[in-house]
Formats: C-alpha cells, sequence, structure tokens
C-alpha cells in the first residue's frame, strides 16, 4: 500500500505537469480526489490495513493528500494567473486614441486677471466696492476735482446718454431736464460714493467696467479698471509706495522692477505714473516699450484735499491714498494680443487659449 | 510739445545726453514720449563740390562728375539732374548711404560708367517739406565747407524731444518753462533772452489806445508798434529752430510770434496796423488806431486767418478796432487784418486771457491754436511784457522797421503775488519722509519759488508763471517731485483694516460662475452697446419693457448706441461670429449688469444696472472624437444647466413653468418662478431668431436675474443623517395619454409614499408602436426607505400597490407589463 500511494503521488504531480486549461485540471482532480478518485480509493482501502501498519501509512496517506492538495492549489493559482495574462494581453488598447474629457469652461481672460488682482488686494485687506456705470458727471468729474472747464476732461472721451431728465447734484430735488448723464470714464467715482457712506478708515478697491470714446487697437470703448482707495487718519505717500509694490511683487514677480513717476490727476496731489520693467525685454528696451524698458501700468497718488472736502472728510484729520489700473493692459502683459478689441469677439479659438 | 536740445541749450547749460535729459525730465514729471535725432536719416550725405563736368560717352541725358568730397581723391559720380553746373556745392549720399526713401546707394556702373556715390534733391534726402525748391540736385550756399555732414551743414545735428505736459502744466509749454525745469534738477542757471530795444521818438500813445471793456476775461492787455518793416523770408537759423519743432515757416513777421510763443509761452499776435479802422473822430490821446478788448455783439461775425467765417455769441471775446473785430481773442486773428507782404507797420499783441473763457470759445467753435491751447490751461500774466519787448526786437532786427517808444499795457486784473504757507512737518507727515527744512527750501528755490523763513513757518511766494500751485499740497507735491519719488520710503500701510460687511452678491457670481465653468461653458465678456434692432432680432413682445434702451448721444457706432436690456443678442450674436469662422461647438455664457430704465434701484438714479447670467448652447456638444462624438444639445441640457444654476444657489421652492416669451420656440421654453416672481427663462431660440444670426442649426438659451437669484439663494446647510436601514428600489413602468406630463405621476407617487419615498427616477419615456396610439410609457425607479427600520417585503409591496393603484385612480395608468 505504501508502494501504491508513492506511486500515487509521482504519478498525479507528473499529470498536473501537463495541465493547461481549468477543464483538464478539474477532470484531473475528480481522477485523484472524486468519489472513485485513485487517492480515495486508497483512503477507502485502509480499513483493510492491520493495527501495526495503520499508523504508519495513515500518515503517509495523509502526507500524501496533502501534497497533493497543495500541488493543485498550487496548479489551479498558475492557471489562473496564466488564463488572467492572456486575457489582460487580450486587451490592452491604443493609448494614443482620444480621451474623454469632460467638458470644462474657462473664465475670460480680462476675468481672470481682475480676480488675481482682486485677490492680491483682498489680501493687503482691501474690500471690493461697487457702483454704478451711467453716472452723474457730479460723481464722475465735479467731485473728482475736474470742473466743467477743468481741461482734464479732454483726456476722457466721454459718453453721453440722451437726455431723460435727470438731477445734476446727488443733493438736488427732482430731476433737472438740463442735466447729463454718462458713462463712467472711470471707476473713481465709487471712492466719493462710498466715502459719502462711510466713515474712515477706508480700504476699498473698485473692480468694474468704464468707457471712453476710442477704438483701435489698443483701446475699446468698454474697458476694466481697478481702482484702489485707503483712507485713514496717518496714510502717507510712502504707504502708496508699499501698497503698490507689493501689488507688483505679486502680480509681476519678485525680479519685476518699479518706478513712479510725478504726474497729474486733479483727484490725487501728488500724483504719479507708475511704471514696471518691461516684461518683454526685462528693462533692455523693446519695440514694446518704446526702447525705455518702462511700461505704464497705474496712476495714483495721494486724495486732494479738494476730493475730501466734497465728501465732508476735514483733509486736516484724514490723509489717504488711491490708484487706478486698466485691467486689459495688465492682461496684456502677459498675453500679448496685439489687437486687444480681440478680447470682446468672443471668438471660442481665442476663449480656449487662456 | 517739441522741444531740442541745443535749442534748450540756449537758455540753460546742462551735461546731460539727450537720453540722460530725457530720463531726468520724465523722472520730473515731463514725460518724453520721443527722442529723435534729426539729422539721422542724413548719415553719410556730405557736402560736395562739383569740379569738372564731362559728357557721358554713352548717355546724352548723363554727364560724368568729379566732386571734391573733402577728401584726397574726388569721386565719379554719374549724373542726369539738369542744373548741374561745375562749381556747385550739392548734397552728395555716399557709397553705403541709405536714403530716406530707402535706396542704399552701392558702387555701380551706369551705361558702363563707374558712379561712387548720388548727387541728391531734396526730395531724395527727405528735405522737400523744409526747403521748398525746384526739382533737380539741391544747390547749397557757396559757405559751406566741404566734406562736412550735410545734417551738421544744415544745422539739423540736433535732438528733439517729444513731451508729454500734463493739463497743470501750462508753464511747460514753452522753451524756457522746460529750461527752468532742468534748472530744479541741475541747480545750473537760467539765461534769459537779453532785450535791448532800440525805440524811436513817436510815443506808442500816438499810434494806439487800448480799451478793455470785459476785463473779466482780459486781466491784460499789452501792444507795441512796430514800423517801416519789410515782410519777407526769416533767416535760415529761425527757420530751422522752429522747422526743428515742427512749427510751419510763413514770413518773419509771423515766425518771430510763433519763435517767442515758443521760447516763452506767449502767445503773440501781430496785426497789420493799417488794415485797422482809422480813428476819425481823433482820441483825446492823438492815437490813430484803437484796440477795444470786449465780448462780441450777439451774431458779430468774423472770418479768421483760417477763412473761415464764424459767427459769435455774447460769450465770446473779441479784440476790435474802432469798428469791428479784428481777431478772436486768444484763439486766432482775423483774415482782414492779417500780415501779408504789403504790411509796413505792425501792432503786436500780447495779452493774458482768462482761461475758461478762452476753452468755452475755442470748444464752441471747433478750434484748437497753439494760442488757445497755452490760454485755455493759463499763460503767465507776468510774461505778458517780457515776450512782448523780446518780439519786437526780433521783428525791429529781422524785418528792419523802428519801435514807437514805449508799450501800451493796460493791466485790470493785476493780482497780488500768491504767498503760501508750508510747514514742514507737514510735508514729511504727508509724504512718509524725514526731509530738512533747508532741503525743501532749496528745491523751491530752484522752482522759482520764494522762501521766508520766520520761526520754523515758512511763507511762499509763488511765482506768476506758476498759477497752478495754490496751495500747500501743491508745494508738497513740488517737493516731493524734485527730491525724487524714488527716494521717498516704501512702507506698508499702518491703519487698522475696515471689518467687511457680509456680502451675499460675491457668493451667488462665483457659485454661478464656478458651476457654469464646470459644466463646460466658455465665459464671454460683450460691450455693453448693442444694436437698437436688436430687439426686433429676438423677437420682443412690443409692450416688453425690455425694449425701453438707454440711448447714447454720441455712440461710436449704430451697432453700439443704445445700452443692454438683456444679454440674449450678444451671445446670438458671439454664436453667429463664430459660426462664420467654422467653430460650432458653442456653448458660452456670460455674466454683466443690464441698464434698465424707470427703476430705482439707486435712489438718485433712474436707472436700474441688476445683473444678468446668460448662456447658450449651439451646434454641437461633446468632444467630437472617437469614444466621444459630438451630438446636438436639446431642450434638456439648457435645463440642466438652469436646474444645475438653482441647485448651487441652494433654492428647492421653485418651479419650472412653460411660459410664451416669442424669441423661443412656442413648445420648448420655459420660466423658473419662486413664488410668483420670475428668476429666469430658457429653451429653444425660435426659428426665427436663428434666421436673424444666421444660425444653420439650433441653440439653446438661458437668461436669470442674479439680483433675484442673490436675494433668495440659501447657503445654511444643515447634516441630514446618512441612512442606516438598506433601501428597496422598486421599478414602475405605466402607460398613460400622451400629454400627461411627466412629472404629474412623480408628485403623485411622492404624496402616496409620503416620507417614505426617498427618491423617484424617471428613466425611461417611450411612444410608439408598443403601445397604444395616443399613450405614452414612462417607467420609473422608485426608492423607499425608512430611517427607522428596514422595510421588509411585504410593506414595500402594499405600498408600491397604493403607488400603482392611485396611479390608476387619477391617471388611468395601466402598468405597463
Ligand atoms: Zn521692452
Amino acid at each position: 500500500m505504501k508502494a501504491e500511494l508513492e506511486a500515487i503521488q509521482a504519478e498525479a504531480l507528473e499529470a498536473l505537469k501537463a495541465v493547461k486549461t481549468p477543464d483538464a485540471l478539474e477532470s484531473l482532480r475528480i481522477t485523484y480526489f472524486g468519489r472513485r478518485g485513485k487517492l480515495t480509493d486508497v483512503m477507502k482501502g485502509m480499513g483493510t490495513l492491520s493495527k501495526a501498519e495503520r499508523p504508519a501509512i495513515g500518515k503517509l496517506a495523509n502526507e500524501v493528500r496533502t501534497t497533493l492538495t497543495q500541488a493543485f492549489e498550487k496548479a489551479t493559482e498558475a492557471l489562473h494567473h496564466q488564463q488572467q495574462a492572456q486575457q489582460l494581453e487580450a486587451e490592452s488598447v491604443d493609448i494614443t486614441l482620444p480621451g474623454r474629457k469632460p467638458a470644462y469652461g474657462k473664465a475670460h481672460p480680462v476675468m481672470q486677471t481682475l480676480e488675481r488682482i482682486e485677490a492680491i488686494f483682498s489680501q493687503m485687506g482691501f474690500q471690493v466696492a461697487t457702483g454704478p456705470e451711467v453716472e452723474m458727471e457730479y460723481y464722475n468729474f465735479d467731485a473728482l476735482n475736474t470742473p466743467a472747464d477743468h481741461p482734464a476732461r479732454d483726456l476722457h472721451d466721454t459718453f453721453y446718454l440722451e437726455a431723460r431728465g435727470w438731477k445734476q447734484h446727488p443733493q438736488e430735488e427732482g430731476e433737472d431736464a438740463r442735466s447729463e448723464r454718462l458713462l463712467r470714464t472711470h471707476t473713481s467715482p465709487v471712492q466719493i460714493r462710498v466715502m459719502e457712506n462711510q466713515k474712515p478708515p477706508v480700504r476699498i478697491i473698485v473692480p468694474g467696467k468704464a468707457y471712453r470714446v476710442d477704438y483701435d487697437v489698443s483701446h475699446t470703448p468698454m474697458f476694466h479698471q481697478v481702482e484702489g482707495l485707503l483712507v485713514d487718519t496717518h496714510a502717507t505717500f510712502s504707504e502708496l509706495k508699499g501698497v503698490l509694490a507689493s501689488f507688483v511683487r505679486q502680480m509681476f514677480g519678485e525680479q519685476t522692477q518699479m518706478r513712479f513717476r510725478p504726474h497729474f490727476f486733479p483727484f490725487t496731489e501728488p500724483s504719479a505714473e507708475i511704471d514696471i520693467s518691461c516684461t518683454v525685454c526685462q528693462g533692455k528696451g523693446c519695440r514694446s516699450c518704446g526702447h525705455t524698458g518702462w511700461i505704464e501700468i497705474l496712476g495714483a497718488g495721494s486724495v486732494d484735499p479738494e476730493v475730501f472736502h466734497a465728501v465732508n472728510y476735514n483733509p486736516a484729520e484724514v490723509t489717504g491714498f488711491a490708484f487706478g489700473m486698466g485691467v486689459e493692459r495688465i492682461a496684456n502683459l502677459q498675453f500679448r494680443i496685439p489687437d486687444i478689441r480681440t478680447f470682446y469677439e468672443n471668438d471660442l479659438r481665442f476663449l480656449r487659449q487662456f | 510739445m517739441n522741444v531740442t536740445v541745443n535749442w534748450l541749450k540756449t537758455y540753460i547749460d546742462f551735461a546731460l545726453s539727450p537720453s540722460e535729459l530725457a530720463d531726468r525730465l520724465t523722472m520730473l514729471g515731463i514725460e518724453v514720449e520721443s527722442i529723435k535725432h534729426l539729422g539721422a536719416e542724413l548719415a553719410g550725405v556730405v557736402v560736395g563740390k562739383v569740379t569738372t563736368i564731362k559728357p557721358h560717352p554713352n548717355a546724352d541725358k548723363l554727364v560724368l562728375c568729379q566732386v571734391d568730397v573733402g577728401e584726397a581723391a574726388a569721386l565719379q559720380i554719374v549724373c542726369g539732374a539738369p542744373n548741374v553746373t561745375a562749381g556747385m556745392l550739392a548734397p552728395v549720399a555716399t557709397i553705403g548711404t541709405e536714403l530716406p526713401n530707402g535706396i542704399t546707394i552701392k558702387r555701380a556702373k551706369l551705361r558702363g560708367q563707374e558712379s561712387q556715390g548720388m548727387l541728391c534733391s531734396e526730395k531724395e534726402l527727405g528735405l522737400a517739406a523744409q526747403l521748398a525748391s525746384a526739382s533737380g540736385l539741391m544747390e547749397l550756399p557757396p559757405t559751406m565747407s566741404i566734406g562736412m555732414p550735410l545734417a551738421q551743414a544744415l544745422g539739423l545735428d540736433d535732438v528733439v524731444l517729444e513731451l508729454e505736459i500734463t493739463p497743470n502744466r501750462p508753464d511747460c509749454l514753452s522753451l524756457i518753462g522746460v529750461a527752468r525745469e532742468i534748472r530744479a534738477e541741475t541747480g545750473n542757471a537760467l539765461k534769459l533772452p537779453q532785450v535791448n530795444l532800440q525805440e524811436d521818438e513817436t510815443d506808442i500813445r500816438e499810434m494806439t489806445a487800448v480799451t478793455i471793456d470785459a476785463p473779466e476775461l482780459c486781466p491784460r492787455y499789452a501792444a507795441r508798434v512796430i514800423r517801416g518793416v519789410k515782410v519777407g523770408k526769416s533767416p535760415a537759423w529761425l527757420q530751422q529752430r522752429l522747422e526743428s519743432v515742427g512749427v510751419g515757416v510763413i514770413n518773419n513777421i509771423v515766425d518771430v510770434t510763433n519763435f517767442v510763443l515758443m521760447e516763452y509761452g506767449q502767445p503773440l499776435h501781430a496785426f497789420d496796423y493799417h488794415k485797422l479802422a482809422d480813428v476819425k473822430h481823433g482820441l483825446a490821446n492823438g492815437a490813430l488806431r484803437r484796440i477795444v478788448v470786449r465780448r462780441a455783439a450777439e451774431g458779430e461775425q468774423l472770418k479768421t486767418l483760417d477763412e473761415v467765417e464764424h459767427k459769435l455769441t455774447s460769450d465770446m471775446l473779441v479784440i476790435a478796432d474802432a469798428e469791428k473785430p479784428v481777431a478772436l481773442a486768444g484763439i486766432m486773428g482775423g483774415y482782414d487784418s492779417e500780415i501779408t507782404a504789403a504790411t509796413c507797420d505792425v501792432l503786436l499783441e500780447s495779452a493774458y486771457f482768462q482761461p475758461s473763457s478762452i476753452r468755452a470759445t475755442a470748444k464752441a467753435l471747433g478750434m484748437n491754436t497753439e494760442a488757445s491751447y497755452r490760454f485755455e490751461r493759463g499763460a503767465d500774466p507776468g510774461t505778458v511784457l517780457p515776450a512782448l519787448d523780446r518780439g519786437a526786437q526780433l521783428i525791429a532786427e529781422l524785418a528792419g522797421g523802428t519801435l514807437c517808444a514805449g508799450s501800451v499795457d493796460v493791466y485790470p486784473g493785476q493780482q497780488p503775488l500768491v504767498q503760501l504757507q508750508l510747514r514742514p512737518e507737514r510735508v514729511n507727515f504727508v509724504l512718509g519722509t524725514a526731509l530738512e527744512a533747508t532741503e525743501m527750501d532749496a528745491i523751491l528755490n530752484r522752482l522759482g519759488f520764494h522762501v521766508k523763513a520766520t520761526d520754523g513757518e515758512y511763507q511762499v511766494t509763488v511765482p506768476t508763471f506758476r498759477s497752478d500751485v495754490t496751495r500747500e499740497i501743491d508745494l508738497i507735491e513740488e517737493i516731493a517731485r524734485v527730491y525724487g519719488y524714488d527716494n521717498i520710503p516704501t512702507t506698508l500701510p499702518r491703519g487698522d483694516i475696515p471689518v467687511p460687511a457680509p456680502e451675499p452678491r460675491t457668493e451667488v457670481r462665483k457659485r454661478i460662475k464656478h458651476f457654469l465653468l464646470a459644466s463646460g461653458m466658455m465665459e464671454a465678456v460683450n460691450y455693453s452697446f448693442c444694436h437698437p434692432n436688436c430687439f426686433e432680432k429676438i423677437r420682443l413682445n412690443k409692450n416688453n419693457p425690455l425694449r425701453e434702451a438707454l440711448q447714447l448721444r454720441n455712440p461710436l457706432s449704430p451697432e453700439m448706441s443704445i445700452l443692454r436690456t438683456t444679454l440674449l443678442p450678444s451671445l446670438l450674436e458671439n454664436a453667429q461670429h463664430n459660426r462664420n469662422h467654422q467653430i460650432d461647438d458653442i456653448a458660452l455664457f456670460e455674466m454683466s449688469t443690464v441698464f434698465l430704465v424707470g427703476g430705482t434701484s439707486r435712489p438718485d438714479s433712474p436707472v436700474k444696472e441688476p445683473e444678468r447670467v446668460a448662456g447658450i448652447l449651439a451646434g454641437e456638444i461633446g468632444g467630437g472624437v472617437y469614444g466621444n462624438p459630438y451630438r446636438c444639445p436639446d431642450f434638456f441640457d439648457i435645463k440642466g444647466v438652469v436646474e444645475g444654476i438653482l441647485e448651487v444657489c441652494g433654492m428647492t421652492d421653485y418651479t419650472i413653468q412653460q411660459t410664451a416669451e416669442p424669441t423661443f420656440h412656442p413648445g420648448r421654453n420655459a420660466e423658473v418662478l419662486l413664488a410668483d416672481r420670475r428668476l429666469g427663462i430658457f429653451g429653444e431660440a425660435h426659428p426665427r431668431v436663428l434666421e436673424n444670426y444666421a444660425l444653420p442649426y439650433k441653440a439653446y438659451l438661458f437668461e436669470f436675474d442674479v439680483e433675484a437669484l442673490v436675494g433668495t439663494a440659501e447657503f445654511s446647510k444643515r447634516f441630514e443623517p446618512i441612512p442606516i436601514y438598506p433601501n428597496v428600489q422598486r421599478d414602475l413602468a405605466i402607460v398613460v395619454d400622451a400629454d400627461v406630463l411627466s412629472d404629474i405621476p412623480m408628485a403623485l407617487i411622492y404624496a402616496t409614499g409620503g416620507t417614505l419615498v426617498e427618491s423617484v427616477r424617471l428613466f425611461d419615456v417611450y411612444l410608439g408602436d408598443q403601445v397604444p396610439a395616443g399613450k405614452k410609457s414612462l417607467a420609473y425607479t422608485i426608492t423607499y426607505h425608512s430611517a427607522t427600520e428596514t422595510l421588509t417585503d411585504k410593506a414595500v409591496n402594499a405600498l408600491h400597490d397604493r403607488v400603482v393603484k392611485r396611479l390608476n385612480c387619477e391617471l388611468g395608468a395601466e402598468l405597463r407589463m
């Protein structure tokens, strides 16, 4: 019987090697472990053994059984892996076929820039304020120290609205048929509206649309501005420089240089224009910067005392500074679009680029 | 305004290169917009002398010239100009020169004869505009030195700076004004013109009298008379000066007035004395001519130098003689009294006019002259006499003639000099600097201010040419400017940061925008303007209030002449633009204010500016690639976008119902209502709208009132327990009449199941052969769930049966097997 068991084991292990399919494996298993299987038969014959033989043969029989069981499990697993490997091979795809990209939209490039500007100033504690785009002359000009006969009004080519009977001044009663409404030429009137309604300290930015009669490769009749205003008991020109230096560093990078140039705005004194080193040539001079190495990006200055008078702030008690920038211009330092009117065609080939 | 470096150097010395000068001026607030080297275009062109001329052996019309250009060997140059003569001096473009017209001079053979350069005409050198002359070679004066670069020989070796002068600095609209800025920068002394007048015996008062009838418009008027002048060409130096800064040359008298205008910034006007009306009934002092500065009579006529006849109003100031207006004060002289070749006596005017009056008149008449530009910004009353004397001297020098003794100077508007107090500590407080008072004093002195210190108080006298300085803050700016903005420290704000009020609008806008971007729509930004026909194009009802739009008085074009009341036309135009460029996967949205009339969103404005968000889906959606083909969007794509917007705004109580906006397909449009308020509309664009925008395929649109969403959005969230007990799902297919809306059975299911129905999902709609005509099949998955127990099959079956019975009972719905 011992020999018989050893023969079965050897025969079964040999047969397993030749098995190639799950079916063959199963029939082989039945050949040995089935109800009429060879090993089953031998086990059944154990009863005929003498008491003396039984322990040794029994032990051997169990060993054979264990060995074969493990061998069958191993073979099963190997066959499974082999089959899986075949399947995986059959399933390989052409990875150069197109991906099924979920549709996603993109914010307009001017809005992307506007949001970046907003984010930088909001970190410095500036809150967003808004105001109407159809304005009174009072807010757009007069309250900003730009009376009707001021030559600075020539710098703004203003869109006026057909008269409908408006009032000229906020304190006036009723509407005046003669008075004008215009499309604001800058977002600065919101400065006045905010100060009229709020005590200092004020720390706001005003993002929004503004309008001027202008239409060429570098001007659109509607454009976006971000205006900033800080009013406090001790706001200085040096703080204006600090705020704008932080902005420039975050917006344009650490390596970007900035310079303050004296300029004129009716509602700030002292006034400045701010240039940054040209983003195209890094300040060496090129066509984009008119070979100066500098590009103007901002107008700014200390709030003119006349503006404080207009909103009933006392210029002896508060000082402040304001700044304003054109969003398209800043966007275009990065994008370098030759004709900025392209921004407002909403051509999808354009919008998808940003 | 243009200035040249050489001209500036006649008023102040400075050792700065043109680009250094440009940089310093820019940093003082006078932005230099361009630097132009005048002679740059003439590089390589020298003065040559034609020594001998021989006929060309192979051409009748050409000659061979030997030309001396100051070098050892003469050049042989082939020339065809008719006026070439031996001994003449002419410009020679040497080998390698690039002429202004783009031609490069090369060593060449012309009809077999070598030519080592080119003899040039004015036109070839780009000089024709400056020095008018006949065709042929440019003839140079025999005194020029042979071989000298032509630019230098013509006095063109100068550099022109184009300056942008801000409106507050009329004093810098002159060479002397700019020189004063250079003084502030360098500290060098100013060299003002030395005026030395040779006057004759005749007292000016015997020649003319001046009366100012409108002193509020003309605070100062001065005049001189020069007799016996000879009108002719100005000398070369004067022509060059004027041409170098872009001022046209006319005659010696007018050129002098323009020269003084550029030099001092003071406009002068020269009248032909004899064309002024004679005073018949002699004035008390015996004067023969009378100048009256007065307001024009209403409707009075004047023909100005440009030969335009103006009808004047009483707001306008004129210079009149004894009978009629002879000049539009401060703007332009009269045609009838202008200087001509026959003029022999000249009355020279120098005056100061009230800026806003000049500005109003110039604007009303559509005129803009060098004179009006300066007067309306504010000339210097203190320069009236120096400029008059300078002009008179130059006229006498250049046109001959003698000067009557003295000048008339009527000055009713004389003001005391402006005195300002300056507090040094205020300067440092405003600027954030730590400047010494002595530094401030030095800066103001260099700018021409006079500073007097008493016990730490500074009294500053403002010179008359700085009419822009009226307050202490203006002095502070002057100090900051000259001290250098770049030298002011850079510090961070120290003040308190104001605490913002909550702003639900920002949140609503942000959520909607993020959702629309995430759903694959691109953000568009359109002009706020549109064409008045857009309402017709989107078929708005005749009585739709959106048709009432604000109109621009000065639009750029009809397409941009009204302000939008809806965003839909812009988006349809965007779709049309893209279709025209073969882009057909159109998914765009825009968020913007529109302009409505008659509302009262802001108490002080009759214009309402509510915000809208609108979108368009048209053409095809999907990737358009293998595995993700294009498909046409339909009504339910736009409805999905609309539902998404409502969801991100936390809205649940809205209803969607069919409406009747003519913009849309009558059976494929809806409005979103919250209670009775319309939040938005959406649907398929009406075929005629598609035709109006030349769209060859369907387009789906939505427009929401962001204001309404801001008012009703609900962002607060409360945790709801995640179900503990398992769900039980049952599918239910019913056959109902084809006109039953799909949400009616759904509502009945919810109503029947109560809290035990967690969700009902419509997964199929079928009309066709498998159901009777006039019927349709709707298939729902119902999810039953209890929050308190595991639902047994038995309980679910009982509930499901009740649902089926109710559908049958109320809708006649049959179960579909
Ligand atoms: Zn550059």
